[in-house]
């Protein structure tokens, strides 16, 4: 994986863990039992996914995300991904472009708001 | 294979075993079955730690023989049970190596004993199977009665080790009224930590004992036909026994804080779940009420023990830190066989929805399997709170954490923290990754306790919704152990499981 596109993942990363982070609390907020769970432990493993395809040399630190709305920070994931999930790039990124793309497609459906 | 399948020919007889041993692999199970209730009858107090220190070898053992066992064709099973019990076996023994009650020291005999017959046994079934496959229904249903005996083997064994850490533990609260009655030095009494650690060993024992009953005696179908089958795994349950073998493999090996975290919030969703299924389970009159109104607030309060346990160790990861692949891919696939049969698009699916998609008694029993090896997994998670080496913690968030932590224990009469600081102004203005301090460790500590007890509670209050009238809720308490008396030392088998008879 070439630099520009480690730091584009780490990128995503950073992305990833924000929108989790605010599923979390919305999650947190609503008490026992709430179905936002499923989407933020999706959104922590992608972004777990997504930090292993990383080399350890990589900075994954960087600027905080702006946003407040986990379901656009999803969208920018997945746009950045689409930039590098070439038809040459690894099978890893393609997967986690999946992964992603169907966690946009969740939030998108209410769970989350 | 003729020779290595033959049955004994009376239960409770142990062959003698001559210079060179002749026991066929039929034998060796029966003796192994018969040392098994002996040990149970033989459960005394003071056999107790040298049978928690024999258990991992034990069951490593077991799994062994059951590997070598060939396999039907056509299998359909989805994960296997005894590298479910496999694991538990491990992580009790790491925790013994670890220095853990009850430590080092002899091992027992009975137990000892078993493992050899085991091992024989495995040898005769490498040398006999090399050269032959399970190809008749005779020799198949011979191998499936072999995995019964060995899984029952196992579970009388785990139940003769719980009694005899009840009555270990009835002993050891004896002695400790004796010694304060009577003013002994403290250095002559039982501590109350060893009491502690006697009852946690004992609901692990206990959830071993239950996983193995739950693969004996089955979970049964719904449809009448087909009652005392096993019904095929379906997609929850074998993720959710991948699941739980992962969890255990990722705790063995210095886990990241990371994936403590994720451990924990899988655990909260698997107990969310538990929860919907349930109440889905009682709408549709597969359950009483009154199960559901003491349930319900106990899954709540587990579910939320484990969340916070999760929000504590994410204090201990930086940007840095990975999750292991293997923990990720195990979440990944409980998380979608969750979502697939509990959700629709606007959340948890309703009751209806649920009773369309799943057999609803039998996957409330799973999950309460489930919930069951959760309050052992909590124990590793707080076996790694206390023999981790290697955590470390940005100084920041855990200067704050260790301060927080050493206030409590100073209201509680801990003198050793007073006047301590936990950082130093380099490690804060650089915000250092540093050991974690005695007091967050503590705080890791009390709250995998939390788990533990909160989720105790809840397979209590689920006991009434379990797959055989032997199995139990799990019992650390001092009063349901001092009541195990010959009822507890009764076991049967199932129908269904009986040998057959001789066949040679």
């Amino acid at each position: 994986m070439d630099a520009e596109t480690s730091e584009t993942v780490a990128g995503v990363v950073r992305l990833l863990r924000r929108a989790a982070e605010l599923v979390w609390v919305a999650s947190d907020t609503d008490g026992a039992g709430s179905p936002r769970q499923l989407l933020a432990l999706g959104i922590d493993l992608a972004a777990d996914e997504a930090r292993n395809l990383l080399a350890d040399a990589i900075r994954i630190d960087g600027p905080a995300p702006v946003g407040s709305e986990p379901a656009s920070l999803l969208r920018s994931a997945e746009q950045l991904l689409r930039r590098i999930a070439t038809r040459e790039a690894a099978d890893g990124l393609h997967g986690l472009l999946a992964r992603v793309a169907n966690l946009v497609w969740e939030a998108n459906t209410g769970v989350s708001d | 294979m003729a020779c290595w399948h033959a049955w004994r020919t009376s239960y409770g007889k142990r062959t003698p075993v001559s210079p060179t041993d002749r026991r066929t692999v039929g034998e060796l199970l029966a003796d192994c079955d018969a040392l098994a209730r002996e040990t149970l009858l033989d459960a005394t107090f003071d056999r107790a730690p040298a049978m928690v220190r024999s258990w991992n070898q034990l069951v490593g053992l077991a799994a062994e023989l059951w590997t070598a066992l060939p396999s039907a064709p056509d299998n359909r099973s989805g994960s296997d049970p005894m590298e479910r019990l496999r694991v538990v076996g491990e992580a009790i023994g790491r925790s013994v190596r670890a220095g853990h009650w009850p430590g080092q020291g002899p091992t027992d005999e009975h137990l000892t004993q078993i493992g050899d017959n085991l091992s024989r046994a495995r040898h005769l079934v490498e040398r006999h199977s090399r050269n032959s496959q399970p190809t008749t229904l005779e020799t198949q249903a011979q191998l499936q009665e072999f995995r019964s005996e060995l899984m029952h083997t196992l579970y009388v064994a785990a139940h003769g080790t719980a009694v005899a850490l009840g009555a270990y533990v009835t002993d050891l609260q004896d002695r400790l009224r004796t010694g304060t009655r009577r003013r002994q030095p403290l250095a002559e009494r039982p501590t109350a930590l060893e009491i502690t650690s006697a009852r946690g060993i004992i609901a692990r024992f206990d959830g071993f004992e239950q996983l193995a009953a739950a693969h004996l005696f089955g979970i049964t179908s719904a449809n009448p036909d087909q009652t005392r089958v096993t019904a095929p795994f379906t997609r929850l349950e074998s993720a959710l026994a991948a699941w739980e073998i992962q969890a255990y493999r990722t705790l063995a090996d210095r886990p990241d804080p990371a994936d403590l975290v994720r451990l924990a919030r899988v655990q909260a969703l698997i107990t969310s779940t538990t929860g919907i299924l349930t109440e889905a389970a009682a709408t549709n009159g597969h359950i009483d009420g009154a199960v559901i109104r003491r349930l319900t607030p106990a899954l709540e309060a587990s579910e939320a023990a484990w969340n916070r346990t999760a929000k504590r160790w994410a204090e201990l990861t930086n940007p840095a830190s990975r999750t292991d692949p293997s923990l990720i891919s195990a979440a990944s696939e409980v998380r979608a066989a969750i979502s697939a049969i509990a959700t629709n698009r606007t959340g948890w699916a309703t009751p209806d929805q649920l009773a369309a998609r799943v057999d609803l008694p039998n996957t409330v029993k799973s999950l309460h399997l489930s919930m069951i090896a959760a309050v052992d997994i909590a124990y590793v998670v707080r076996d790694t709170a206390v023999d981790h080496p290697g955590l470390i913690a940005p100084a920041r968030i855990i200067g704050m954490r260790a301060q927080g932590e050493a206030e409590l224990a100073i209201e509680q009469g801990e003198t050793r923290y007073e006047g301590v600081t936990w950082t130093t102004p380099h490690q804060i203005a650089a915000n250092q990754l540093i050991p974690l301090p005695e007091p967050a460790r503590r705080g890791l500590i009390n709250l995998a306790d939390s788990v533990i007890a909160t989720t105790n509670r809840a397979v209590a209050a689920a006991a009434q919704l379990d797959t055989s009238r032997l199995t139990r809720s799990i019992r650390s308490d001092h009063a349901t152990h001092r009541g195990r008396s010959f009822e507890s030392r009764q076991m049967t088998r199932p129908q269904s499981q009986t040998p057959k008879g001789p066949c040679r």
